[in-house]
């Protein structure tokens, strides 16, 4: 089959990771007002990498992110994805130039099929005009009938193409879930950014996740940084583990590294008598 | 078929697609079938039906036409995109002052005469159907201009900017000049006559050659709903929907947010200046009025009770909204309170309106391969799951 180009992984387990550098986040910050979001935040991704992204609530985690998709233009630092600039760039650019992301809190297309919510997000290469639209031309449809296609082998892999006419609102909880996933893969991205893709999970359907992160990375070769509090899940899986807080990187390194650094231990379970 | 291996499996469904496709769809031209199928229906009920001047129904079904029109194209925008827009009345008046303004003067100039030149799809008749276009072509531009603000207004705050606009299209032709009457005077017009253009100030602009027929009607509603549904069903209108859902998850998904509203208010006023131009030519008068709120907010009354984006919703709507009143014509004074306590109870019992975000055929069970059979671009298996892990 032509879709595993991944499917000899090393000794470890793990395909052997380029160590050339896909996605450069160069010390991006943004207030908002006084408040220092995020600061000096510096992320090399190298392709196909599976980094996660961690910390306490309101650290700034969600709004890297929005550093990244272009929701947030970045008050300072720099962005490239494979030395193309995405800074100050507007979303949809951002997204065209292969920058994919999922929704803390699930935003899918409700009224729009499950098909749709795809074809929608996969339709973002070959988009034609107006006129070719309107006069349902021959290269119209067959675009049209690829991209459906296309969708429909997206769904596949997901287990989703039973749902493929359903509304989008009437799946369940795990099925949106999933369903953000493959909407994002659609728009054929090297980088996914997965916002805390675990919550709500139940610890069966957890464990299925942490496997298929780690096959839509190898499968999709796509760069996956991941946000999660979910430590057992991101321990297992992420190379490797940045550390926010309060919008300041506190620590970066290894899963065993990062378990280990006394400053992310502070930040999560406080530091005790000496914090007064 | 046999399964030899994916490449020639691919080969072969591409060919297929090749060698299928012309025979069944053709080229672009085909694509015109429907709308050639609406001229041929809309000239049947020309010649079959009596004048809308001489029949009171027939008359109904014309204003129906023209209704569905605007309210079809107002759903474009409020319905599709989601961008709650209630000037659609302003788009309509600024193309029947368009289309009026050159049929009445151009026929004035071309003939020597205001009155009806020619017969059935005679010189006139193009003169008029050209106005039309005008008139649409004019409104799309407003459209444009309309659809900038709502790049960075949402809900309400849009909704004032067009309500607004609408405004400003009346108070603007309030302050035009009186109608000239005589060719001679039109002749030799300088520009103290021409500054304000003499459209008829308040009074409205009257006197418009009446070419407006079912035949146009009809021609011109096919193609409305033709236009409106090739665009809800191709990734344009995926993208428009998307907008209305979610802006932020349209973004992420890279759709441009932008662009999409402004192309919706400029199709969707563009049929509205046509609509204009009929309506001005069926009643042979247009008024500065016609661009206020209310009549804007009968569209929007259409477009919410219709359904969401649902063109057959809204097409029900509309007739409906237009032949109610008339029906409630012996009961004129109760007339208003009866489509009030409609419109409240259809909240109450249905709030997403008629059809919701179904169109009608959507009621009826359809057939639907759900997985398309396996070709050879779909050889992909499914994400193995770690059975083994769970234990």
């Amino acid at each position: 089959m032509r879709n595993t180009p991944a499917a000899t992984p090393t000794a470890t387990g793990r395909p052997a990771i380029s160590s050339e550098t896909l996605l450069n986040i160069d010390a991006i910050g943004i207030s908002f007002g006084g408040l220092k979001a995020v600061q000096e935040f510096s992320l090399q991704l190298p392709a196909a990498g599976l980094f996660g992204l961690i910390g306490p609530n309101g650290a700034g985690k969600t709004t890297v992110f929005n550093l990244l998709t272009g929701v947030y233009q970045p008050d300072c630092g720099e962005i490239h994805l494979a030395s193309r600039r995405l800074s100050r760039r507007k979303p949809h650019e951002i997204t065209a130039a292969g920058i994919a992301r999922t929704f803390q809190n699930i935003r899918l297309f409700p009224d729009l099929s499950v098909l749709d919510n795809v074809r929608l997000a996969g339709q973002l290469h070959n988009q034609h005009g107006l006129l070719s639209t309107l006069l349902r031309t021959r290269s119209h449809r067959r675009e049209e009938q690829v991209l459906q296609e296309k969708a429909f082998d997206l769904l596949q892999v997901f287990e989703l193409q039973d749902r493929a006419y359903e509304l989008a609102s009437n799946l369940s909880y795990g099925h949106q879930r999933k369903l953000e996933i493959v909407r994002a893969l659609a728009t054929n991205p090297k980088v996914l950014l997965l916002d805390e893709p675990a919550a709500g999970l139940n610890p069966r359907e957890k464990k299925l996740l942490a496997h298929s992160i780690q096959q839509i990375r190898d499968r999709f070769q796509v760069a996956v940084l991941l946000i999660e509090h979910d430590m057992p899940l991101v321990m297992e899986i992420c190379e490797s583990i940045i550390v926010l807080d309060h919008g300041v990187t506190i620590c970066k390194g290894t899963p065993r590294e990062v378990q280990n650094d006394d400053r992310v231990i502070a930040a999560y379970l406080g530091s005790g008598l000496t914090d007064d | 078929m046999s399964h030899s291996s994916p490449e020639t499996n691919a080969d072969i469904s591409n060919a297929e697609a090749m060698t299928s496709m012309p025979s069944r769809f053709g080229n672009a031209w085909t694509a015109l079938i429907p709308i050639a199928i609406g001229i041929a229906i809309a000239m049947l009920l020309h010649f079959l039906l009596p004048s809308p001047q001489k029949n009171y129904y027939v008359k109904v079904a014309q204003i129906t036409g023209i209704v569905i029109v605007l309210a079809v194209s107002l759903n474009i925008v409020n319905g599709m995109t989601g961008q709650f827009s209630i000037g659609h009345a302003g788009f309509m008046t600024l193309g029947g002052y368009m289309s009026a303004t050159i049929t009445y003067y151009g026929s004035m100039l071309l003939w020597g005469s205001t009155a009806k030149h020619g017969g059935f799809l005679g010189s006139g008749e193009w003169l008029f159907a050209a106005s039309c276009l005008a008139g649409g072509l004019f409104a799309a531009v407003a459209g444009y201009v309309v659809g900038l603000p709502s790049l960075r207004l949402r809900g309400d705050y849009l909704a004032i900017v067009t309500l607004g606009f609408g405004e400003i299209i009346r108070v603007v032709l309030q302050q035009t000049a009186k109608v000239i009457e005589d060719p001679d005077v039109l002749a030799n017009a300088g520009v103290a006559e021409l500054v304000p253009p003499p459209l008829g100030g308040s009074l409205g602009f009257s006197g418009i050659p009446k070419y407006t027929s079912l035949f146009w009607v009809y021609a011109i509603l096919t193609a409305t709903l033709v236009v409106a549904w090739r665009l809800k069903s191709s990734s344009i209108g995926r993208a428009m929907i998307s907008v209305r859902e979610d802006e932020i998850a349209a973004q992420a998904m890279g759709v441009n947010i932008a662009r999409k509203k402004v192309m919706a208010f400029v199709i969707a006023a563009f049929f509205a200046g046509i609509g204009g131009g009929l309506f001005a030519h069926s009643t042979g008068a247009v008024s500065p009025k016609d661009a206020g709120f209310q009549q804007s907010f009968d569209f929007v009354i259409m477009t919410v009770l219709g359904g969401r984006g649902s063109i057959s919703g809204v097409t029900i709507a509309a007739i409906l909204l237009t032949v109610l009143p008339e029906l409630l014509r012996d009961f004129e004074q109760y007339r208003l309170i009866i489509y009030a306590l409609l419109l409240v109870i259809m909240m109450l019992v249905r709030p997403q309106g008629l059809l919701g975000i179904h169109e009608i055929w959507d009621l009826w069970p359809r057939r639907r391969a759900t997985v398309p059979a396996p070709t050879a671009t779909s050889s992909v298996a499914s994400l193995p799951t770690p059975s083994q892990e769970l234990k």
